[in-house]
């Protein structure tokens, strides 16, 4: 596959005044899996309706291949949707579907059923060819809409949401194959998301968005690892927040000293010169819970409120002394766990898992209501503020 | 533990002593016998009267009220009355038939392509022709039959009285109906699908020609099917603009020998005969609908066109 490569310059949207997408730039290299991730309207949708061609851009450039097609039609941009919805025809057969696009490729009649069963036999459904939409599985018709839109070879495939719609575990064995897919073809393959997982697992690069803009851009291991600010910290995944202060003079190369409540921690990790309010972010598989009174830096003692079995892990919540609660993860190992509803404990924050990340300006709570929808009420739910 | 036990627990057996529950009136599963009774009346109450009617143009009497025996000559056996054989008679068959295929024929293309534009261009335009298109339902028939009999008299006097007059009188008062029905379904299938074409290549006509037109085909024939049973059944218009006594369909003939000129039983099996094609037009559009949308079923939408088209 020559080209993919998408360009995206000051790309804005604005209905009736509200910008949809604002000023977005970003760079998407030919043959990479990049995904889009956010929560609903934070613009995801929209920008890659915009590479489509159903919703002109406000201002800025499509540079596809280095060519603007921001005032082309869709059907004259050499890229495929796959719907959320799928689209299929519900008239056509699932052959006639995946040949719909190839009448206007002047390809010989010959080769168009060749191509046809070899897109199928691609997202093994050869022998399905007779069947109508209706008559196959949410699984299958995500399946067929993909070599419908495959079988064109595009340069770029735009993908929304297109496990939306499937149960978790269709949509896991999905998320493989489809990453597989993906190296296989070699198109690049452009994806909307607001399931983190999904993102996380599939794309080469990703780009968190947030209120129409990119909040942070990189490969999945940067933004978990190393999330830009509070509100990437909390979107990929379950992280814990906390509100501390910078000591005066805490910063020094590599370490930052922070006052939290009465305790004093030292972090390793993100903004490491910052100075005033800071947010605090750790992930709960890092935390480490400790017997009571147990001593040594970065250590703040605290009370299980809450133990939640999870099958391979539990949830720990902790309540600290300084009155935030933390969520920690514990493996499973087939011990009984040392401690129980209302036991005292003590808990081991490491340095180098603590990110010192700016203060959005407003309270941890406030981060979730703003910014994180109902998709994500199974978090937020999870986490006191 | 007394009145549990005495209570029958729901689905637990077939036989549910409905009386014994009290009180009777709350409970929400009763039968509603009034109700019930009520809607058989106004089933009698609607049919009896056609049933009558159309008993009669079997009477072998010239009466319409005394029944006199069985026989088919007001239909084919009378030389001079039956519907088969008096000129003025078959005549209002064969004109009702020609202005319901003319006025489907014309009126179901503008009303789709109608419905098409309003909906799919998003500008003033389009939302102003929406409202002309309510409008339609609300104003008084008599009051268009005759503006338009006025029209083609005073202004447009090349549409002259007669089938052009008649057709072009129906094809407006019906023109609602395609737009409605059609712009009903173009509303439930949603943009998506002409996206999706778009997306693999087709221009907006040919987004229209291969996909948003198969789609709506069930819609398109339902409005097909009421457009020509509507005028069948219509009297204010084609009464307006008819011209003679040739370009009279049956709703006008029955009307002006009701009382005089050829009355008796033909009448009736003139009658017959345009409830027969109403009847055979809306069993075709029912069959025909069901046919269409097969696979459909567990989509929401068309189950309520079908609700809306009364088929």
């Amino acid at each position: 596959m020559s080209g993919g490569n998408v360009k995206l310059e000051s790309l804005t949207k604005r209905f009736d005044e509200v910008a949809a997408v604002d000023d977005i730039s970003l760079e998407i290299q030919a043959g990479e899996f990049f995904s889009l991730l956010g929560p609903s309207g934070c613009g995801k949708t929209t920008t890659l309706r915009m590479v489509a061609g159903f919703e002109p851009p406000s201002t800025g450039k499509i540079l596809l291949d280095g060519d603007d097609v921001a005032k082309l039609p869709p059907n004259r941009r050499d890229v495929n949707t796959v719907f959320q919805s799928y689209a299929l025809f519900p008239f056509l057969t699932v052959a006639e579907n995946v040949a719909f696009g190839m009448k206007y490729k002047s390809v010989p009649k010959a080769q168009l059923k060749t191509r046809v069963a070899e897109a199928l036999e691609m997202v093994q459904l050869s022998g399905y060819e007779q069947r109508r939409p209706n008559q196959l599985s949410g699984g299958q018709q995500q399946r067929v809409a993909l070599a419908r839109a495959l079988v064109l070879r595009p340069s770029v495939l735009l993908l929304d949401e297109p496990l939306g719609a499937l149960d978790a575990k269709l949509r896991r064995a999905l998320q493989v194959e489809l990453a597989a897919l993906q190296k296989q073809v070699g198109i690049t393959f452009l994806y909307v998301t607001h399931d983190q997982e999904e993102a996380l697992t599939m794309s080469d690069r990703l780009a968190v968005m947030n209120h129409g803009k990119v909040a942070q851009l990189g490969t999945p291991e940067d933004v978990y690892n190393e999330p830009a600010d509070a509100y990437v910290a909390d979107f990929l995944g379950v992280s814990n927040l906390m509100d501390a202060r910078v000591k005066p003079g805490g910063q020094s190369t590599g370490c930052c000293r922070l006052q939290m409540g009465e305790f004093t921690l030292e972090a390793n990790a993100g903004e490491l010169n910052a100075t005033g309010a800071v947010k605090l972010a750790i992930r709960p598989e890092r935390i480490n819970v400790e017997p009571y009174e147990t001593v040594g830096a970065n250590r703040v003692p605290g009370m299980v409120e809450r133990l939640v079995f999870l099958g391979s892990t539990t949830h720990v919540y902790v309540r600290l002394a300084t009155g935030s609660t933390l969520q920690t993860l514990v493996r499973n190992d087939g011990a009984e766990l040392p401690y129980g509803q209302g036991t005292a404990v003590s808990v081991s924050i490491p340095a180098d898992a603590l990110r010192v990340l700016p203060d959005p300006g407003v309270s941890v709570g406030e981060i979730h209501d703003e910014t994180t929808g109902e998709e994500l009420l199974d978090l937020s739910g999870t986490r006191s503020a | 533990m007394a009145s549990t036990a005495e209570k029958p627990v729901s689905g637990s057996s077939g036989v549910e002593p409905r009386d014994s529950q009290p009180p009777p009136r709350s409970n929400p599963w009763r039968r509603p016998w009034a109700l019930e009774g009520f809607t058989w009346l106004y089933i009698l109450w609607s049919i009896v009267p056609i049933a009558i009617a159309v008993l009669f143009s079997f009477n072998k009497g010239a009466s319409q009220a005394t029944w006199q025996g069985f026989s088919t000559k007001w239909y084919v056996g009378s030389q001079v009355t039956s519907v088969l054989h008096n000129p003025s008679l078959h005549h209002a068959v064969i004109q009702t038939l020609i202005l319901g295929g003319l006025t489907t024929l014309i009126c179901v293309p503008i009303g789709v392509g109608f419905a098409i534009g309003i909906d799919r261009w998003r500008t003033r335009t389009a939302s102003g022709l929406n409202f002309v298109l309510i409008f339609s339902f609300v104003i008084p028939e008599l009051l268009l039959a005759v503006a338009l009999f006025l029209l083609v008299t005073q202004a447009l006097t090349f549409i002259h009285l007669g089938t052009p007059a008649e057709v072009a009188g129906l094809v407006v008062w019906n023109l609602s109906w395609p737009a409605i029905i059609v712009r009903a379904r173009l509303i439930s299938i949603g943009r998506s699908y002409e996206e999706a074409a778009a997306d693999l290549g087709a221009s907006r006509l040919g987004a229209i020609r291969r996909v948003l037109l198969p789609m709506l085909m069930p819609a398109i024939f339902a409005s097909a099917v009421l457009v020509f049973a509507s005028t069948v059944d219509d009297f204010v218009i084609v009464e307006q603009l008819s011209s003679t006594a040739n370009t009279q369909p049956m709703s006008v003939l029955i009307y002006s020998n009701v009382h005089g000129g050829l009355s008796g039983p033909a009448l009736n099996a003139l009658a017959t005969i345009m409830l027969l094609i109403s009847l055979i037009v809306a069993v075709i559009g029912f069959v025909a609908y069901r046919w269409l949308t097969r696979g459909e079923r567990t989509e929401g939408g068309t189950e309520a066109l079908t609700g809306i088209a009364g088929i």
